[in-house]
């Protein structure tokens, strides 16, 4: 089975891709409008340099290679929310092309990322009646298009998911979501069909299983798969044909001339962006030779606990990384956050520790001590309290540390349960697996 | 004369000639400098704009296009909006929604297009100025048939924002007036940067220096199948050239031929997709049956309020670019363009400017007009056509009247960013020939 999906990024620049109207929330329909947005005779596109940015930042994440020099084009079809009719996109000259990026190990080829801007909203109002709203014409989009190097549905949730976390940690959105559209095509015989504009991570497995599952059924029947596009229907979660009509649609693409040629040579070479998750976690599984499920819970908990972990291990060593980073400093990232923290007298403990200066215990409270916040006495006392619950529950369920030791490290969250009864939220559920680890691995 | 003079006699000659669309009928002239027209696909906040097309019927647009406001700002007044061939689709101003202008030389012969009320208005208006757009030949040809002045700048030269768009890689807007000096007075002024149109923001600064043409050269091409009044009165300029000290040599320009159907290619496609925003739900016309589904409203709208002329066009300019075709035709045009501007570029080593008529004949008459084929009245334009896909700019000067009286043109073309030698020369022309005003008689 082949799948490979196109998709669609708004980017979250302050104005429109080709006005300055603003992107953000508009207080109502057709409010965040102008001229060149609607479309009107005489109006012309100027480009917003910011899309240019986005563009060669998400195009560097994903591995491409830069165009030299871009231009735009016209793609023509007649929609109503669609305010001139042509969309003015990238046919040509896209920014980027010929891009990897590894889901787990697994190369997943980008054919080309492009820049467009989006249409306006249609919304039914009743049989006979819809209503357009503006406000959304003309936001910029990228537009990734990968190849069918996706096996499974899941695996292209899984992709997704992915490539989401990392366009946001590129494009610095905090909580910002920017509404991400897919098209999928999907083939398990030959010929392929592709289903439009799915929203939403569920809805792009639970649409491309549905798909599997037809073609599948179709097959197995003598019948042949036909090239189609299809929509998806997310209330029933199935796929349906389109009309006709839909997917023979030839969009006359020309060059827009209104814009011109964009020489971004310059530009691309002055841009650097921050390492994207999933390669940090590759390159951090493959630097210190820990495992991929280590790297991926440090990278994500925080990239910067990750840059954390990185400059321990350069200070003192890989050993002190995994044993304090990946355990104890984790554990308490989330209390450092809150508090704004910053992480010297964290990796000062660690110093001491690694001279030989205090031990193992005293490193794992002060460490606490310095993350929370806590006074000194407060941690050990709170510290040794844990320690004192969890012993008296492994006491009481000795087949813990039983099925611990073959293997299943899972067994020990089962304390969790039991220390949130007796003290409530005292204490977070990692800092008690960590200890409850701790000390399952000195009965061992 | 008071302002309700003036108003009213231009109220009669619109009656008689029919050069605007929508004008000043009443109010103030104010303290106005001097009178302008514009044609009508440049918009304007105060007077309905379509462009010739009933489809934008009703329009008013919100905003006035760069060189309106550049004009007011420099103290004239905005008198009307000039009658055109619908979204400039013709070369005789006979394809408008709304009427047709007049020749003023002789009413029962057009005015030449698409700028055909533009160049009617600055014949019969005194001291008038009229902006018109030339995307293939507009200005040029009806500067020769109403035997004004007319001025195409560069592309580029002039921003292009609030034109309504015919073909965005080929749209001039420029002057058409019956005192060069006008032109060399009031170019300067709607040119320059504007960071509404990019395309307008590569020019270098337009310098009037009064540069004096040297030497001019004469495609041999340019001069075959020329009617015979037009070639002599056209041979008869170039002796008064040579006596003003200037030479005139025969050149080949073999590449110019090839001008006319990469022109029709690149026009059609954009303009072909400029149309495509006409559906009849967010401006002008909206009068359509709302019963139907979008595809279907969309469909019987473009039918009921588009023309044939721009129907065609917009066929032609969706076959040339659909996939199979596309680069057979339109890819093949941008090449084309290309290897006609280093045609013209090869000759401006050498010389100041090419020279030819503007128009293969005078004005016709309605009546032959509407026994043209649209390919014969496409071939009317074969010497203004390479200029406008080259860019570069060019002039219209009055060079002598047939028999019947009617106006002849020549039509001179410089390097781009050249308008400096083009106006001068203008004027220089101006000192020596004996313009003809056509009588006004109301």
């Amino acid at each position: 089975m082949k799948i490979g999906l196109e998709i669609h990024v708004q980017l979250p620049t302050k104005s429109k891709m080709f006005c300055s109207c603003p992107t953000t929330d508009a207080p109502a329909p057709n409010t965040h409008v102008c001229p060149t947005c609607l479309g009107m005779p005489g109006s012309r596109p100027v480009l917003n340099r910011e899309v240019l940015v986005c563009g060669i930042k998400l195009a560097k994440m994903l591995g491409c290679t830069i165009a030299d020099e871009i231009w735009f084009s016209r793609k023509t079809y007649f929609y109503p929310d669609m305010s001139k009719s042509v969309q003015i996109t990238q046919y040509d000259h896209p920014i980027g092309t010929g891009g990897v990026v590894y889901l787990n190990g697994k190369p997943i080829r980008i054919t080309r990322i492009h820049l467009e801007e989006d249409p306006g909203k249609t919304k039914r109002t009743g049989d006979m009646h819809a209503l357009v709203d503006y406000n959304r014409s003309g936001i910029p989009l990228a537009e990734i298009v990968t190849e069918p190097d996706l096996s499974t549905p899941a695996e292209a949730r899984a992709f997704l998911a992915q490539l989401i976390q990392d366009i946001k940690h590129t494009l610095d959105l905090e909580n910002g979501e920017r509404s991400i559209r897919c098209d999928c095509n999907i083939s398990v015989g030959k010929e392929r069909c592709e289903i439009k504009n799915v929203t939403g991570l569920k809805n792009v497995e639970t649409a491309l299983t549905y798909e599997m599952v037809r073609q599948i059924k179709v097959l197995k029947a003598g019948g042949k798969i036909e090239r189609a596009t299809m929509n998806f229907d997310e209330s029933r979660g199935v796929t349906y044909g389109a009309r006709k009509k839909e997917f023979e649609a030839d969009y006359g693409y020309i060059d827009e001339p209104d814009l011109g040629i964009f020489h971004i040579k310059a530009l691309a070479d002055s841009i650097t962006i921050k390492e994207a998750p999933a390669k940090m976690i590759t390159r951090m599984a493959d630097q210190y030779g820990i495992d991929q499920k280590m790297a991926k819970q440090l990278v994500s908990t925080s990239t910067d606990l990750a840059q954390f972990f990185e400059t321990v291990s350069k200070q003192y060593g890989t050993e002190n990384a995994i044993k304090w980073v990946a355990g104890p400093v984790t554990a308490h990232w989330k209390a450092l956050e809150s508090r704004n923290g910053g992480t010297d007298e964290v990796l000062a403990v660690i110093g001491k520790f690694a001279s030989g200066e205090i031990n193992d215990t005293e490193c794992g409270i002060e460490i606490k001590c310095a993350m929370t916040g806590e006074s000194a006495e407060n941690a050990q006392e709170s510290s040794a309290g844990l320690e004192t619950l969890i012993n008296e529950y492994l006491d009481a369920n000795p087949k813990v540390i039983e099925d611990y030791g073959k293997g299943n490290v899972k067994a020990a969250n089962s304390v969790i349960g039991y220390v949130k009864k007796n003290t409530g939220s005292q204490y977070s559920s990692s800092e008690v697996v960590e200890t409850a680890k701790k000390l399952i691995e000195s009965r061992l | 004369m008071s302002d309700a003079d003036t108003l009213s006699k231009l109220s009669r000659i619109n009656d008689k000639y029919q050069m605007f669309n929508d004008f000043c009928r009443d109010g103030e002239l104010g303290d106005a400098k001097f009178l302008f027209s514009v044609k009508d696909n440049l918009t304007s906040a105060e007077y309905e704009t379509c462009a010739g097309s009933r489809i934008l019927e009703g329009y008013r647009p919100v905003f006035d296009a760069t060189c309106i406001a550049k004009l007011k700002a420099e103290g004239g007044k905005l008198i009307g909006k000039a009658n055109m061939d619908e979204f400039g689709f013709g070369t005789f101003s006979t394809n408008s929604g709304f009427g047709i202008p007049r020749n003023p030389f002789d009413l029962s012969r057009s005015c030449g297009g698409s700028s055909g009320g533009s160049a009617c208005a600055a014949a019969v208006i005194d001291d008038h100025i009229s902006l018109g757009v030339s995307t293939g030949g507009s200005i040029c040809c009806p500067a020769s048939f109403c035997g004004t002045y007319g001025i195409v700048p560069s592309y580029g030269r002039v921003s292009r924002y609030g034109l309504i768009d015919y073909g965005n890689s080929l749209d001039k807007i420029g002057i058409l007036a019956m005192d060069p000096k006008q032109m060399t007075k009031y170019l300067p002024v709607i040119a320059g940067k504007d960071k509404e149109d990019p395309t307008s923001c590569v020019q270098p600064e337009l310098k009037i220096t009064h540069k004096k043409m040297k030497s001019v050269a004469v495609p041999r091409e340019a001069v075959e199948g020329i009617a015979k009044d037009v070639l002599d009165a056209f041979n008869k300029a170039l002796e008064d050239l040579r006596s003003m000290g200037i030479d005139v040599e025969y050149v080949d320009m073999p590449e110019l031929k090839y001008a006319m159907p990469a022109y029709y290619i690149l026009a059609t496609s954009e303009a072909s997709t400029n149309l495509a925003r006409y559906v009849g739900m967010r401006y002008g016309q909206q009068e359509g049956d709302l019963t139907l589904g979008f595809d279907d409203y969309f469909t019987s709208f473009r039918t009921q309020y588009f023309g044939d002329e721009a129907k065609r066009r917009i066929l032609l300019g969706t076959y040339t670019r659909m996939e199979g075709f596309r680069d057979r035709y339109y890819a093949k045009a941008l090449q084309v363009r290309m290897v006609v501007i280093d045609a013209y570029k090869k000759v401006f080593a050498d010389h100041d400017a090419v020279l030819t008529p503007t128009m293969p004949f005078v004005s016709p008459k309605f009546d032959d007009i509407s026994r043209m084929t649209p390919v014969e009245s496409y071939k009317a334009d074969f010497l203004t056509v390479p200029p406008n896909l080259a860019g570069t700019p060019h002039l219209n000067c009055p060079c002598g009247y047939n028999a019947d009286g009617m106006p002849i043109g020549m039509q001179f073309v410089t390097d781009h960013w050249n308008e400096d030698q083009l106006l001068t020369m203008a004027e220089e022309w101006d000192k020596q020939f004996e313009i003809r005003k056509a009588e006004v008689s109301l």
